[in-house]
Parts: structure tokens; sequence; C-alpha cells
């Protein structure tokens, strides 16, 4: 079913449904973005549609609620420890069609790797559903359609905004006593079927063309282009990295937390181990590996879809101005003549 | 050729002598350093068809034209008519007379600045805005004051080095959870600023004293934590200098006041100068005034009736320190001295 409302009476609507749900949605924060009299999107608890950005990309992804940058996991004390807790209520997340992908990455990674599913990314996932938001042209760094995530079923409600109205369609039976007396619409969420950037996606066919993919002079440019700071990573939908460590807050150390908080393959010391070594020195290197994990070795660990759910705000956030969809073409250029050139060593046609 | 000028008026007219007798250099304005590109066409046709041709980019940020001779002034002001309405009038606001007599008064000096965060990712504020609104507090007043706007304490402006020198700084917010700990801004005020950051127990703590504002943490946190509060501050620099006598680098006298603060302020110099002047407007540096009136009385003077925002911070006192032209005992003869 789907419905016509104004922004008004929905906002009656959400008052209600905020008194069994924690609504999330990327709002402004104005005049805190990276420059001066810029703002910053990001997601937050909303208390009216009007807080909702939903005509820019937010410039930090969804993640940040289901996979906390912080998040204490116990607090212990010499002899005992206690677990963290979390709200018990439902969550519902204002998210677009690649964040809904993005976030199945996060599953994939939090779930189904390895024997046991991570905890406390479960106990916040099973909370969520989510609000679809159209978007409508997307935005000049997009490009899910290359990656096939501009396309989802998975969502509770989905939502056209248009002006002081929008359209809503619910998919999911629980919310539909809520809308029973609204006016009906005829409604379904459009999706972006073409994008403004096409991505190549590298096809690396053999253990010997990965190896000279390795060694690509294309990641050196990066030594001298990439800070290693990170933005890209804190910014992605799919980044799933972080670090768990004790914090103690007594004078004798003795009791605390452990928690977890986001990490960044980019840092430079992501592989630093005890004694100082590390395994990525440059920031060419950390970049191959990101740029592979995203579009590579994701797939040839689980199979199925690539990790990068083609998002952009990877690029929107870089400060260096490095494009990600840039870096993805030009090594499928790069793995197209490896490719050829070991066709030609073989004998064997393309 | 045999003149008789009255330099004077002229200078007050915003014409400077030449050293070619009956030449002379017009100062066109450019509060903020910026006016729109198709007054390039004003200036060309000033400096093609009554100066040499030739256009300097003013030490102070002014439209400098030389070589117009003093009996095409009265035609070059009529010609500068539109140019003062648009850039002071429609621009800055200012309360002023255009006629074809030109600019009324050289005394309040044009009003510098960088370009500020309408372009420069380090800058806290709108550099602009400020020197229109500044501009329209001096201008047109014959007591002299050199003002200089930086968008952020890199000062490219060179805010220390005027009467008043104005530094935008930002309160910087830090966000526990959203950090992660990178270090980032840590290593970036170490080598940027001021090393008042630290990585404590897995997050950040900051040594408060010293913060300068500059809010480079913010400009390279990856994840958003470290934020600038929406209300921008000001700093403020005092009795900075050039000059054959005894130079000097300008010093605090305000941190981390508003801009309503920062106006009241500057719109008390007139009446600071009037009084330490005797209402007779004359050519001293702002900073030769201070020292004139002494520290104590400049501040007594320059807050009246100002209601300071609970962030501030005054200099008790001022401890200058000139570069002694004059006696430069260090300085020896090298050469020839056996
Ligand atoms: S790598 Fe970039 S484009 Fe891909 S999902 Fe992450 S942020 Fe989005
Ligand atoms: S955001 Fe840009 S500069 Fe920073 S680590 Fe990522 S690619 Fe490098
Ligand atoms: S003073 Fe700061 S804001 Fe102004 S140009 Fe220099 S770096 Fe940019
Ligand atoms: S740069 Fe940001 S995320 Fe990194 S340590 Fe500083 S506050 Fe934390
Ligand atoms: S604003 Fe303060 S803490 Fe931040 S970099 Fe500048 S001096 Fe350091």
């Amino acid at each position: 079913m789907a419905y016509r409302l104004s922004l008004s009476r929905m906002d009656e609507l959400l008052e209600k449904m905020r008194e069994s749900y924690t609504i999330y949605a990327p709002m402004r924060f104005e005049k805190r973005g990276r420059y001066s009299d810029t703002d910053l999107v990001r997601y937050d608890k909303i208390r009216s549609v009007r807080d909702i950005v939903y005509d820019e990309k937010s410039h930090f992804s969804p993640k940040e609620v289901i996979h906390p940058i912080t998040q204490a996991l116990f607090h212990f004390t010499e002899f005992e420890y206690r677990e963290s807790e979390v709200d018990e209520r439902p969550v519902l997340v204002f998210v677009r069609p690649c964040d809904i992908h993005g976030i199945q990455r996060l599953d994939t990674m939090f779930l189904e790797n390895g024997d046991a599913a991570d905890p406390y990314y479960k106990r916040l996932r099973d909370k969520v559903k989510f609000v679809l938001m159209e978007c409508g042209k997307g935005w000049d760094t997009c490009f899910c359609v290359s990656m096939g995530t501009n396309r989802t079923e998975d969502y509770s409600l989905a939502v056209r905004f248009a002006g002081e109205e929008l359209l809503l369609e619910v998919k999911d039976p629980s919310f539909r006593p809520l809308f029973a007396s609204e006016k009906t619409a005829d409604f379904r969420p459009e999706f972006v079927s073409a994008n403004r950037l096409t991505v190549r996606l590298p096809e690396i066919k053999s253990r010997d063309v990965l190896e000279k993919v390795h060694a690509l002079p294309l990641w050196e440019s990066y030594d001298t282009r990439c800070l290693s700071c990170g933005a890209c990573t804190a910014a992605c939908v799919s980044c799933s990295c972080f670090t768990t460590s004790d914090v103690a807050y007594s004078e004798n150390g003795r009791s605390g937390d452990r928690r977890r908080v986001w990490a960044s393959c980019l840092h430079k010391d992501f592989t630093v181990m005890a004694g100082g070594h590390g395994f990525r020195k440059t920031p060419g290197e950390r970049m191959r590996f990101r740029t592979l994990h995203k579009v590579y070795d994701f797939r040839a660990r689980f199979g199925g879809a690539d990790m990068c759910v083609g998002c952009g705000r990877c690029t929107d956030r870089c400060p260096q101005l490095i494009s990600f969809a840039a870096t993805l073409n030009r090594l499928s250029g790069e793995v197209d003549r490896l490719n050829a050139e070991a066709a030609a060593a073989t004998g064997v046609s393309v | 050729m045999n003149h008789d000028i009255d330099i004077k008026k002229l200078q007050v007219n915003c014409f400077r002598q030449s050293k070619v007798p009956g030449e002379f250099m017009l100062q066109m304005r450019a509060p903020g350093g910026v006016v729109q590109a198709k007054y390039l066409a004003v200036v060309q046709h000033i400096a093609d068809t009554w100066g040499n041709g030739q256009l300097h980019l003013g030490m102070r940020q002014t439209f400098s034209i030389p070589g117009i001779k003093y009996e095409n002034i009265e035609a070059v002001n009529e010609y500068l008519r539109g140019y003062i309405e648009e850039v002071e009038v429609a621009s800055c606001d200012v309360n002023m007379d255009v006629n074809e007599g030109g600019y009324p008064t050289i005394g309040a000096r044009n009003v510098m600045a960088c370009i500020g965060n309408s372009h420069c990712i380090k800058a806290n504020i709108d550099t602009l805005s400020l020197a229109r609104k500044m501009e329209k507090l001096v201008f047109p007043s014959h007591y002299h004051i050199k003002m200089s706007i930086a968008g952020c304490p890199n000062d490219c402006a060179k805010a220390t080095f005027n009467d008043f020198g104005i530094v935008g700084i930002a309160k910087m917010e830090y966000d526990y959870d959203r950090c992660i700990a990178c270090e980032r801004c840590v290593e970036t005020c170490a080598s940027h600023a001021t090393r008042v950051l630290s990585l404590e127990n897995g997050k950040i703590v900051k040594d408060v004293c010293c913060c300068v504002g500059c809010a480079e943490c913010a400009t390279v946190c990856p994840t958003g934590a470290w934020t600038r509060r929406p209300t921008k501050f000001y700093r403020v620099l005092i009795g900075g200098r050039s000059g054959k006598q005894y130079p000097r680098a300008g010093k605090i006298f305000l941190n981390w006041v508003t801009e309503e603060v920062l106006l009241a302020v500057i719109g008390n110099w007139q009446a600071f100068s009037a009084e330490v002047l005797n209402h007779q407007p004359r050519y001293l540096h702002g900073g030769h005034l201070i020292d004139m009136a002494g520290y104590e009385k400049f501040k007594e003077w320059i807050l009246k009736g100002v209601k300071l925002n609970p962030e501030a911070e005054v200099a008790e006192r001022l401890y200058w320190t000139e570069t002694e032209y004059r006696s430069n005992i260090h300085v020896k003869p090298v050469c020839g001295v056996d």
C-alpha cells in the first residue's frame, strides 16, 4: 500500500512511531563541516520529517547506527565484568538503496565471516528496519549502477519527498495499522537507472595477474597524493574495520571498559605489530589494499557481490580529491592490459 | 612647469604626490581586497586615459594608478563617482554623499583582508563581509586607522602589522564518541599550531590553555569529531606597524570576542582618536595614538559601552617589543676593519 501525506501529517504519525521506534536519518549540522561555513550531514535521531536531509547525499553513512564509531563491549573490575547494554527499542533508519546493499556487506563481514556471528553487531542489526529514500537523479560521485546496487526490495517503508508532501510505500505489514486512515496513492519508489559515472571493474583472472596488479606503478602515484587520513573509510558504508582495546579508568588500572573503535586500513599504523613491523608502509600500498579489498578480495572470499556499493562517499570526503571511481577505472585499464599480455603469452584468447 | 598645488588637500582626496612635479597617484579603495572583476575596466580606463598606463597593486590592496597629471584630477574624480557609489555605498553601505569630488578622505585606510572562507580551506571567517562592515564603521572618517583581517591565525593578511589586526578563530568542540584515535589532529596541531592535543586512553585530551583556535584539527579529522562552534570568534591585535623608527608586531588586545563585540570596539575608534587628538584629525599611526594615550586609557575608551561576551579575554597590560632602528647597537661593520 502507498499513501500521500502532508509533512505535518507525517510528523503526527512519526510522533506515534517514535513511541516504539528510535528513528535515525541524515540530518544537517549547520556550520559543522570540515571547512568554515560548510554544513555536516550525518545520521542522528530525528524528531520531525523536516529534519531529514533528503536532497543531499549524507557525508557519513548510516552504518554508524549499527556499527557505532565507539562502542563499549563490557565493563570490568578486578574480578568481574558486565556486558554493555543497548537500547532495547527497535530502530528505523532512512537510507539509500546503495546503503541497504552496504549494510548487507557489513552483515556478511560481521555475521557470516568465520563460525560465530559477532554478537555486538547482531544485537543492533536485529533491531533495524529500513526506510528507503528515493535518490532522484543521484549525485555526480555515485556509481551504484556499475556496482549493481541501485535497486533493492529490502525495506519496510519507502519515501519520496515532494515539497510539502511525501509519498510513502508501506511494505512491512506491521506499519499498516498506523496508516490505515490515510489517503492512498499510487506509488512505488523509482531507482536510478544510470549514473553520470560509469565504473569498470577489474577482472583479475589468475594469481599471476594478481601479483602483477600488486606491482603496478599506478599505486605509487598515491604515495604523494594520499594523506593516509582515512576520511574515505570513515565515510564508507561497507568498511567494517575496528580495533578493540581496554581502557582503564581507575588509578590502579583494574577497572575499565573494553571497547571497539573504528579503524582504517589507510592509517599507517593499521598493520603495525608489536616490535614496530608493518606490512604496508606506503600510502600507495595501503591504497592498493583498500581498492582490492573493495573490488576483489571480498568477492574472492565470499562470492557474489563486491564490497564496494558505489555510494561515492569516499570520493566526496577525500580532502585530496582522489576519486575512487577514477582509481577503479585506472586499475581496470591496467588489468585489461595484463590479461591481454597473459593471454598472448599462453596463446589463449580472452 | 610652474605649479601651485595644495598637496595636502590632494592627499586627503586620495591622490599621492609623485616625484615628478604635478603628477599624482590615485589610490582607489577596495575594502577587503575584493571588487567585481568588471571594475578592472574602470581602472584601465583611468590608467589609459589620465595615468601613464600602469596599475600598481597597492600595498594596502588599493588600485593605485600613477602618472595622473594635476589638471586631469577633476575629470578623474568625476569618472570615479560610479565606482565609489557601487563599491562604498552599495557594497559596504557606507554612509556618505557621493559627488563629483572623488574620495572625501584618506583618513581611515583601505580595510585589508585575506580571501577568507569564501575560498580558503584554512579560514574560519568570511573576511570580505567583515571588511565591508568595518569599512562602514571607519569610512569616511578623517581619523587614521589601518586595519587588516585574516581568516585564520596563519595571518596571510599581516594583521600583526596593523593598528588593528583582526584574526578569525574558532572554538573547537570535540565529540568523544566520534573519535577513532587516529591522531591526525594531534600531529597536525603539533606541526601547524600549538601542540595542545594528545591521546590518552584512546581519546583526545586538550590543554585548553594554548589552543589558538585555528581549526586545523577540524580540517583533518576524518570522522568530524572536531568541529567549529558555529559562532564566529575573533582575536584582535593592536599597535602593529612598520616604519623607519621603531616598527613592531602587534600584541593581542582581545581574544575570543564575538562579532558584536568587535564591531562595538571598532565603532569606538573615532571617539578614542578624537579624545586623544583633541578633535584634530592628523596623520598618526594608530599604534602611536595608543602609545600617546597609554594602554589603560586606550582600553577604557575603546571598551566604553562594550558588553563583552562570556568567552572574551582582554589584555591586562601590554609589553611592547619594538625593533629600535635608531640604536642598532648590535649591527657592526665587518669589512675593512682589522
Ligand atoms: S568504497 Fe567508496 S564508493 Fe565504495 S562503498 Fe565505500 S565509500 Fe562507497
Ligand atoms: S580520504 Fe583521500 S587522502 Fe584520505 S586516506 Fe582516503 S584516499 Fe587518502
Ligand atoms: S590567513 Fe588563513 S584564511 Fe586567510 S588566506 Fe591565509 S590561510 Fe587562508
Ligand atoms: S583527528 Fe579526529 S578521529 Fe583522529 S584522533 Fe583527532 S579527533 Fe580523533
Ligand atoms: S584549533 Fe587548537 S587544538 Fe585545534 S589545531 Fe588549532 S591550536 Fe590545535
